[in-house]
């Protein structure tokens, strides 16, 4: 009997039962879709914080306070006085900004509207070194910072919160209980999925330390390096002048931590790379459950037709014969609900899921789809092969 | 080829005298379970049938005719005792060979039909041309004959749910002759029938054995039996009376074999023997 004519009784085997071969092959579907979904989620949030990062500029480097080094009689904090001693132009030449950061998170009242977002507070230069731009209104002057008046620059995404439609320029808002006037707006910078940095409000450092948080230690400092390859240095000329100021003896343990842009998108990709991990790990779990639940339908399926089975034997199909025939129609029905389950997900990635774009993972598609495949050929063909090997009698028999 | 060349072809193949019997058994046991559940469904029986013969196999339900019947169609294995089909000995056979025998020398007739569901009636009768590797043409032509012969040539595209109980058993009756096997058995073929579709059947089986194939049929009813030219009766797993109605006439077991369609030349025994 010819491949052909066997092709021919599987494919009439599958019409013969619309809705369960259409239960089959939506199992398949939704375990192959699922799995590539997830991990082209995964996927999707790594490449957007590279995005998202490379648009914060590369020569820059943050000084953030680290642990507290235990023994030490002196104090740890960043001050004021090390912003100071880090711009002296003869100790860092290659150190084109300092700024000083100071950051709180505050809730935002404007008439009925509140928002919590993290007010900052710094120093001029940071518009620049923060790779930012004015959209609207203007940048606080050098007056506002010496007179520490009350006034604020928000981002995108905090205006349209707050203000909607409205224009938010020279609006009095509540933060934290205290009124600042609005005078800028910044351009949007583009949402990396995580946080937005467009949600932000940054005023004075004097205002914010005398109205909201006092005078204690400032949060970090933003050194803007004078070109892209002038950044190790710029770190080498600070790290000498932190270490000074702070006296620190041991280099393998210091009070700070600085850290440049590329290190932090080091550091950021490496968190996002956790995540895929995870998400690939919980897409592994749905292609397990996926692949039981194959099993389950094609188990029940061909364990179902039995009976049929052992008519076929008693008219005398060889064994060959029967199994061709259940593992073409496994093949069709494992094949087909794949492919479908592929071209669902990459319908699915052309969708933004909870704010990440997808993006499909070469791998994932042969890993889900083999898998799939896999499994449904075996347990489509191993009961198959059970029944066939029963005596006519007995398939007969089976209820 | 002319019918008596043919099958003077077919028997020299296997080396077999044509004045062999169909059926030859021998002192047949099947136990089923074990230890002192195990129950004796045939205790030692001994059975010649000859060619062109009509047998009834009569007796109460547990009385092991049913048995009888799969292991005479090869479905089942005897637990001892032997078995010559055609003066073959089926025991020796593999799983292959039995599929081919089943397929070409046995035409078996359920009492349940087992037509192969939401499949038409003429993709049933097809099925065991199907898998002698008979060509779709012929194959078709063949099955439309046999159905015309049971009457229902006009219902071939029909499911079998969309067929009378009677329907459904000519069909099977027209699937268990299609591959023209020298012997057809059918277990209670009558059983799940009212007497119109009873008569139907019968009528048909009459016809096939006056053509000259061997026919062995299981019933519980009087009014069946009495077509058949042979009646065994069986009690408890053995032979209790054989009696002979009518004798198995002298030319039918060389009479015409029916023709469905184009002569059945991929069935050569060669194969299996």
């Amino acid at each position: 009997m010819g491949l052909m004519e066997i092709f021919k009784f599987a494919l009439r085997g599958i019409g013969a039962n619309k809705l369960r071969s259409g239960l089959t092959m939506l199992g398949i579907l939704i375990g192959v879709g699922a799995v590539i979904l997830l991990v082209a989620v995964g996927n999707g949030s790594k490449v957007a914080v590279e995005q998202s990062l490379q648009s914060l500029g590369t020569n820059t480097l943050t000084v953030s306070s680290g642990r507290a080094v235990r023994s030490s009689t002196y104090s740890t904090d960043l001050t004021l006085s090390i912003v100071e001693a880090l711009q002296d132009k003869n100790a860092a030449p290659d150190i084109k900004s300092v700024s000083p950061v100071v950051s709180t998170s505050q809730t935002l009242t404007y008439g009925d509207t509140d928002h919590s977002t993290s007010v900052i507070g710094t120093s001029r230069d940071y518009l620049d070194a923060n790779n930012s731009k004015i959209a609207k209104g203007e940048w606080f002057t050098a007056d506002d910072l010496t007179d520490a008046n009350r006034v604020l620059v928000i981002g995108s995404t905090t205006a349209e919160e707050l203000f909607g439609t409205e224009d938010p320029l020279g609006k009095q808002v509540s933060v934290g209980g205290q009124i600042f006037t609005v005078i800028g707006v910044l351009s949007e910078k583009g949402s990396s999925g995580f946080n937005d940095p467009d949600d932000t409000a940054i005023a004075p450092i004097n205002s914010v330390r005398k109205a909201l948080t006092g005078y204690g230690a400032i949060n970090s400092i933003l050194i803007q390096a004078t070109t892209a390859d002038a950044v190790s240095a710029a770190q080498a000329e600070a790290t000498a002048i932190l270490n000074t100021k702070m006296h620190v003896t041991s280099t393998s343990n210091t009070p700070y931590q600085i850290r440049s842009a590329s290190q932090l998108l080091e550091t950021r990709t490496a968190t996002a790379e956790t995540f895929t991990t995870l998400l690939g790990a919980v897409a592994g779990i749905s292609l397990l459950v996926g692949g039981i639940g194959i099993t389950n339908i094609m188990m029940v399926t061909v364990t179902e037709r039995t009976r049929e089975i052992g008519i076929r034997k008693a008219l005398g199909a060889p064994r060959r014969v029967i199994l061709t025939q259940f593992l073409l129609e496994a093949t069709m029905l494992s094949l087909v609900g794949g492919l479908l389950g592929v071209a669902g997900a990459y319908i699915g990635a052309n969708f933004q899921i909870t704010g990440i774009t997808p993006v499909i993972v070469p791998s994932s598609v042969v890993l889900a789809l083999g898998v799939s495949v896999a499994i449904g050929l075996f347990f489509g063909s191993y009961p198959a092969s059970r029944a066939a090997g029963l005596r006519p009698i007995d398939a007969l028999r089976y209820e | 080829m002319s019918d008596a060349d043919q099958t003077q072809t077919l028997y020299a193949l296997r080396e077999v005298p044509l004045g062999k019997p169909v059926i030859e058994v021998k002192n047949l046991t099947k136990t089923y379970g074990e230890g002192e559940a195990t129950v004796h469904a045939l205790a030692g029986v001994s059975l010649t049938i000859e060619r062109g013969d009509y047998v009834a196999i009569m007796g109460s339900s547990g009385s092991g005719k049913s048995t009888l019947m799969h292991i005479l169609g090869c479905l089942d294995i005897p637990t001892s005792g032997s078995y010559h089909l055609d003066g073959v000995d089926v025991s020796r056979l593999n799983d292959q060979q039995l599929a081919l025998v089943r397929n070409r020398r046995i035409g078996f007739v359920f009492q349940a039909f087992n037509l192969i569901p939401r499949t038409s009636a003429l993709a049933n009768v097809e099925l065991p041309l199907a898998y002698a590797g008979v060509k779709s043409a012929q194959r078709r032509t063949r099955a439309l004959a046999a159905l015309e012969m049971v009457g229902l040539g006009n219902r071939a595209d029909h499911d079998p749910n969309q067929l009378s109980g009677g329907q459904q058993q000519r069909v099977a009756v027209a699937r268990a002759l299609v591959s023209q096997p020298a012997l057809l058995l059918a277990d209670e073929p009558t059983g799940n029938l009212d007497s119109k579709s009873t008569a139907d059947v019968l009528g048909v089986l009459d016809e096939i054995n006056r053509e000259g194939r061997t026919i062995v049929l299981i019933t519980h009813e009087d009014e069946v039996a009495h077509h058949a030219r042979r009646v065994i009766r069986l009690k408890d797993g053995e032979i209790v009376s054989d009696e002979r109605q009518r004798p198995v006439e002298p030319g039918s077991a060389r009479a015409s074999r029916q023709e469905f369609g184009q002569p059945a030349t991929a069935m050569d025994g060669a194969e299996w023997a």
